[in-house]
């Protein structure tokens, strides 16, 4: 049981979604854009805690919402470490070079 | 009209989480990076500590806050010879900034307009934190999407080994020294 | 209603196949043939299965699902139904086609198990989007699919444009599916659930309309992105154009498709039944704007390409646009259209890119410039291609031209301005005959000059060297590309095609058509000349005998109608 209002938490994660969403459209770095990713993966994963607590669903119908959020939770991360080794991989093929700035993207 | 000391724990979280998120976002150094990112990730566990999902607050600390952001900063520390090094400008454009506002209206919005839910029952007094309701779901009525995570993670773990994974032969070489 | 274990035979063979491929790289058996072989098999015995199930073939015995488990709806987060067992079925020919023809590339890698086994695994993902019943087992088989692919785009390793294309595809990959799940998120506040069958009820709760409607939105820009639909493209052509050219042929042939298909089952039950009454509009227009712009803007930029592969790349996105039409329209006579285009679609792309790799070991340059006189000195590729681009321009007697007369009959007979999609579409594939004429005119009408053929097959390497600047539409971003074009020839022209290519015999000098083929067949490689061929003939006798595949599709889409509530 909570007594937060669902509003609020609606609105945290829409505040996040923007903002994630900003992120992704201005930065130019590797490490930045994923984090922004990762930032909107979050405001989806609060987004289904906050409808597990509150929703129109069957009596029992909000553990589904926290069984999405643990699965969530582990997709992120298993993305973030695929994306690392890529980066990796890039790394060690350039060398030297400051891949930081070789992969400076056009969105 | 009052509001309760939960509540208003998680407006101040809550508001903790968006300026940690924004920190990092637009901060220039991308090591301030990493460390609001782990920010953001620890206050979101308080979050759902507070919504009473303990399983997931530590869940969320103990992955995100612990494992992605470590995860982030190492790679930042292999990526960028000077870790410490300044990225370059920040090149924020009006029209990415009015869609990013535009789309947090719409959603700001829809949370105002959201319809009167009854909040979900009360977990039973012998499992007060409803987890062993939710390893019941998670691994008995929706086992179907952990499977399905279990396949992500193997084809996510043959790729990362296989990016990752030891390699010269005198192609590479060449290149390199290109 | 209990699934019994064995309908799930086309996924575990997937299954299987990616496990034994790994287990192979752990014991140390990399040749090609054995990998490779164990790979072809398992596919083939998989596509029988569905075959089967969909009654297509005779040979049951691999028949696994039963057929009142075709009709009984939902079980959990599953669901078997004639239009998913049909999708599987091209979906899998995909993935066979891509398996099959990579059995000619250079021999003996390190990279050879990886490469199976992820194929295994992105064709495990996108079998599972046709079982799907709830929008998050349909996310997260996406995602199964989307992980094998970002590295597969990845997998030689020695290219950085490769790596770099995977790193693009990567992050927009993530980011689509991040916004995907936040628009479940929104569908799963809305109603409470995530079955998919839910789609099709008006949320409950009074207002929850619009929470659905900004979900099914964001689920729309997700999945946009894995279908390139346009306004979220940009990623598609620089990830083919980087990709090396089977993996390219899987993108475009496999997982597109998966990503039509998991728009099919989200968007279509919704348009048809929910919002008739409210605000049904949004959606139609919605969807109806992005296949308009996507089919527009993918053939404008495809008329201003200048090398084959960006050309096809585009080409690519404006056929995605066809296949959206029949998503807007959301009848039966659209579905079944969409059917019928996928097919022609996996046999057009999947043969061309094919083509495109078969010329790439040659030692023919990327440009398009480069395929001149090609008809002369590979007679029966080229026919091939040039059948397989024919059906891309919607040519009758061709499947494409099939294909595309019945999304915009579709678009035709339902009422309402959908003529408008039609109208667009026509003029759109007398646009793409321009660009695809060019290459056909390329390489029939001009005569090659017989030094320069004999000198481009003799030294392949060199002739891929001396280009370097043979794409200048590529963006900044790949900023080291002329780099690049070194590390980019020493795996697409290994020693052992190089020494073939040195044979003292020149095939113009020969005037025997047999001895010609033979030779023609040598240099490609036997699979993947087989592969090219067989997806023009398979093309054309669809195309001029279409009517078992239309049976099909419409039986499929009719069933899919008739299970909605």
């Amino acid at each position: 049981m909570t007594t937060i209002p669902l509003v609020d938490l609606l609105s945290l994660s829409g505040a996040l979604f923007a903002l994630g969403l900003f992120g992704v459209l201005t930065r130019r770095n590797f490490i930045l854009i994923l984090i922004s990713v990762e930032v909107i993966m979050n405001a989806a994963i609060l987004n289904f805690v906050a409808f597990s607590l509150f929703s129109p669903g069957p009596a029992a119908g909000g553990i589904p919402g926290q069984s999405i959020a643990v699965i969530l939770i582990g997709l992120a991360a298993t993305e973030v470490a695929v994306g690392l080794a890529i980066v990796l991989a890039l790394n060690r093929l350039r060398g030297t070079l400051n891949v930081a700035e070789a992969i400076q993207l056009k969105l | 009209m009052s509001v309760d000391a939960a509540t208003l724990a998680f407006l101040l979280v809550g508001i903790a989480a968006f300026l940690a998120g924004a920190l990092a976002l637009l901060s220039r150094e991308i090591v301030h990076t990493v460390i609001y990112i782990g920010g953001f990730f620890a206050s979101l566990g308080v979050v759902y500590f507070l919504l009473s999902a303990p399983f997931l607050g530590l869940l969320q600390l103990a992955v995100y806050a612990g494992a992605v952001t470590i995860l982030l900063m190492f790679a930042v520390m292999v990526i960028k010879r000077r870790i410490f090094a300044r990225e370059a400008v920040l090149g924020i454009k009006a029209p990415t900034f009015i869609l990013a506002l535009l789309v947090g209206a719409v959603l700001l919005d829809l949370a105002q307009r959201v319809p009167a839910y009854a909040s979900a029952p009360a977990c039973p007094a012998s499992d007060p934190y409803c987890v062993s309701l939710l390893a019941q779901n998670l691994f008995l009525d929706n086992g179907g999407w952990l499977l399905l995570l279990g396949f992500v993670m193997l084809s996510a773990l043959a790729g990362a080994v296989h990016l990752a994974r030891e390699w010269r032969t005198p192609a590479v070489r060449k290149i390199r020294e290109d | 209603m209990i699934v019994p274990i064995s309908a799930y035979l086309p996924e575990a063979l997937a299954l299987a196949g990616a496990l034994l491929t790994f287990l192979m790289d752990a014991a140390g058996v990399r040749q090609r043939s054995v990998v490779g072989g164990f790979s072809v098999l398992f596919y083939s015995l998989a596509l029988l299965s569905v075959l089967g199930d969909l009654s297509v073939v005779p040979f049951t015995l691999f028949a696994t699902v039963p057929s009142s488990l075709l009709s009984a709806g939902a079980v959990g987060p599953i669901q078997f139904t004639p239009l998913g067992l049909l999708w599987q079925a091209i979906l899998l020919s995909a993935a066979l086609l891509v398996a099959f023809a990579s059995l000619s590339e250079a021999e003996g890698d390190r990279e050879v198990p990886i490469f199976y086994g992820l194929l295994a695994l992105a064709t495990l993902g996108m079998l599972l989007v046709t079982l799907s019943a709830d929008l998050i087992f349909l996310l997260l088989s996406v995602e199964i699919t989307g992980i094998s692919t970002y590295v597969l785009v990845a997998y030689a390793r020695k290219d950085p444009r490769a790596l770099e294309a995977s790193m693009k595809f990567y992050l927009i990959g993530a980011l689509s599916t991040a916004i995907s799940f936040f628009g479940a998120s929104l569908i799963y506040g809305a109603y409470g659930s995530t079955a998919l069958a839910r789609l099709a009820d008006i949320p409950p709760g009074g207002n929850g309309t619009q929470m659905a409607l900004v979900g099914l939105g964001l689920l729309m820009v997700g999945l946009g992105f894995k279908v390139t639909a346009v306004p979220f493209h940009m990623w598609a052509v620089d990830v083919y154009d980087g990709a090396p050219d089977h993996v390219s042929a899987f993108l475009a042939a496999g997982s597109k498709k998966m990503g039509i298909f998991a728009m099919i089952v989200v968007f279509v039950a919704a348009e048809d039944v929910v919002y008739t009454a409210s605000s049904a509009w949004a959606l139609y227009v919605a969807l109806g704007g992005l296949a308009l712009v996507t089919m527009t803007v993918g053939n404008i930029l495809a008329l201003q390409q200048r090398t084959m592969k960006r050309m096809l790349a585009y080409s690519s996105i404006s056929q995605a646009g066809y296949l959206l039409i029949g998503l807007a329209v959301a009848s039966p006579a659209g579905l079944a259209g969409a059917t019928i285009q996928a097919v022609a679609h996996v046999l057009m792309k999947g043969g061309a890119f094919l083509f495109v790799a078969a010329m790439a070991t040659l030692g023919i340059g990327s440009r398009i410039e480069d395929y001149r006189g090609l008809g002369h000195s590979h007679p029966v590729t080229t026919a091939s291609f040039a059948v397989l681009l024919l059906s891309l321009a919607g040519i009758p007697l061709t499947l494409g031209f099939v294909g595309k007369f019945y999304l915009f009959a579709s678009a035709v007979e339902k009422p309402g301005l959908f003529v408008v999609l039609a109208i667009a579409g026509l003029l759109n594939s007398a646009a793409s005959v321009f660009y695809y004429a060019r290459v056909l005119r390329i390489m029939y009408m001009v005569e090659p000059p017989a030094e320069a053929t004999s000198e481009r097959r003799w030294t392949p390497a060199v002739a891929h060297l001396a280009d370097p600047g043979n794409d200048p539409s590529a963006p900044p971003s790949s900023a080291p590309s002329a780099a690049v074009a070194v590390g980019e020839s020493t795996p697409r022209a290994p020693a052992k095609e190089a020494a073939r290519s040195l044979d003292p015999i020149t095939p113009l000098s020969r005037s025997n058509l047999g001895m010609r083929l033979r030779d023609e067949v040598r240099t490609i490689g036997i699979a993947r000349w087989t592969a090219i061929v067989l997806c023009a003939a398979l093309t054309i006798i669809l195309g001029i005998y279409p009517t078992p595949l239309i049976d099909l599709a419409n039986h499929a889409a009719n069933s899919f109608f008739s299970g909605l509530p």
